[in-house]
């Protein structure tokens, strides 16, 4: 359905990387694991730099002690520290590095060990990594894949729970992504780091401990870890979500079950490009829609997901699509954090709201 | 279970060893976050050095009189896998609560 939606917009137009990592044996036998998505991504990293010597992974506390999070632990031991090494703390100069690593032809991973400060090298991101392949008419293109802890949920101090998809999303040249669960996490991540674009990979932090099963052989029955997914399936409205918000909407999902409502629920995965087909598809079937972000209201990736549903679902919405989102205020830390990231209350309000509208 | 190792950090301007005057911990105690770990002399002063993270310290380098430079192990500590990095808390997974009931006339046209 989808599988074509990243494909069109690769600038480089690298179409070997496919093959190395969806599933092309639909029959071969399921393997797998129970694991953590700190664990998936971790694996997934030791096998980029296996599998292309270009790869290389830095960022602050990446190398020795093996991040913050522990998503680069033992990397560094296993494959050197010329491949998985630490940088001083300086977004801008591991942004810059970046490009300067990608135009000598090497695939750089680059960490920002905290969404908040993405802002410090927002430059090196926007004006050099979005552009250059642009602005070298196609000669000098930016595998770049950044990986940014995102999101809030683990009650950090303030710079350590921002959600930055709508800024990275308006950016021409960018590619954002951000998976759910581990098994998400381990295809999503090998997928983006052999894009031959940028892609801005953000991480749940909030999800980092969570297990769950990862089949290692192959994504899904689709095989494809471009665009949406179908989280669960439902009749009665649309519970489009990303990140950490997306087992929240499945919670969400079956508590209304108990209410006689069946939600369906799609992952949106690819915040830039998002899968207008995929949203389309799933709302003329449910006919509601309600869109679940941690960002602010104003100018959230909410807005854009609202138009592109009402564009292709105007002659068979019910309601108009609501937004269930953070509030637009700075991100608060600590105890409010329970306040500001929508719970399940909210969720369940802003259903309650479209299942009640009327025509007037 | 991770092990951290924490190196002795430059404790002046451009500082490059200490010498250890007394160990303030041992090996199997639960230290806290700040609590003093070692008392130390450099060529400016002697200082207490608190502890950088809660954890239970697995091995301490170098006893009283011994020099130890810049740079090289000076305590690990032991501490559980899921801890949080360095700010944070690991979220706890609880059974969902809700206090909004749905309510609806669906049509099934």
């Amino acid at each position: 359905m989808s599988n074509s939606i990243l494909e069109n917009v690769d600038a480089a137009g690298d179409n070997t990387a496919d093959d190395t990592v969806t599933n092309t044996a639909a029959d071969s036998p399921a393997s797998t694991t129970v694991m953590s998505m700190q664990q998936a991504l971790n694996r997934a990293l030791d096998e980029v730099l296996a599998e292309n010597p270009k790869a290389v992974i830095f960022g602050e506390d990446c190398g020795r002690l093996g991040g913050v999070f522990r998503i680069t632990d033992g990397l560094q031991a296993k494959h050197g520290p010329q491949r998985v090494f630490d940088t001083p703390l300086a977004e801008s100069g591991i942004l810059g590095m970046s490009v300067g690593l990608a135009m000598a032809g090497f695939h750089p991973i680059p960490e920002v060990q905290f969404d908040g400060f993405a802002y410090p090298a927002i430059n090196q991101i926007v004006c050099q990594i979005a552009r250059m392949n642009y602005r070298s008419r196609g000669t000098m293109p930016m595998p770049i894949t950044l990986r940014v802890p995102s999101f809030g949920g683990i009650r950090a101090p303030e710079h350590h729970g921002e959600s930055l998809e709508a800024l990275f999303a308006h950016v021409p040249g960018l590619k954002v992504v951000s998976p759910s669960n581990p098994h998400e996490a381990y295809h999503l991540l090998k997928y983006a780091a052999t894009r031959p674009d940028p892609v801005i990979f953000m991480e749940p932090k909030s999800r980092y401990w969570q297990k769950g099963e990862v089949d290692v052989s192959r994504h899904d029955a689709a095989g494809s870890p471009t665009g949406a997914k179908v989280m669960r399936e439902g009749r009665h409205l649309t519970l489009v979500a990303w990140g950490a918000m997306v087992s929240r909407c499945l919670q969400v999902a079956e508590l209304a079950a108990e209410d006689g409502i069946d939600i369906e629920v799609l992952d949106l995965r690819w915040l830039k490009p998002i899968d207008a087909e995929a949203l389309a598809a799933s709302v003329r079937k449910t006919r509601r829609a309600v869109v679940v972000h941690e960002a602010p209201l104003t100018s959230g990736l909410g807005a854009e997901v609202a138009q592109l549903i009402t564009q292709s679902c105007f002659d068979t919405l019910k309601a108009p699509v609501e937004r269930v989102t953070g509030f637009d205020v700075p991100y608060p830390s600590g105890d409010l954090e329970d306040e500001y990231i929508p719970n399940i209350d909210r969720i369940l309000f802003g259903i309650q709201r479209v299942l009640e509208y009327k025509r007037g | 279970m991770a092990e951290i190792s924490f190196p002795l950090p430059d404790l002046g301007e451009g500082l490059i060893e200490a010498t250890v005057l007394e160990w303030l911990v041992s090996p199997g105690e639960q230290v806290e976050r700040n609590q003093p770990l070692v008392e130390v002399e450099t060529t400016k002063s002697a200082v207490e050095l608190p502890s950088p993270q809660a954890g239970k310290v697995v091995r301490i380098y170098g006893g009283p009189g011994d020099k130890i430079n810049v740079g090289e192990p000076l305590i690990v500590f032991e501490v559980p896998d899921n801890t949080a990095g360095i700010v944070g808390t690991v979220p706890k997974e609880e059974a969902p609560k809700r206090r909004v009931r749905l309510s609806a006339v669906l049509d099934e046209d």
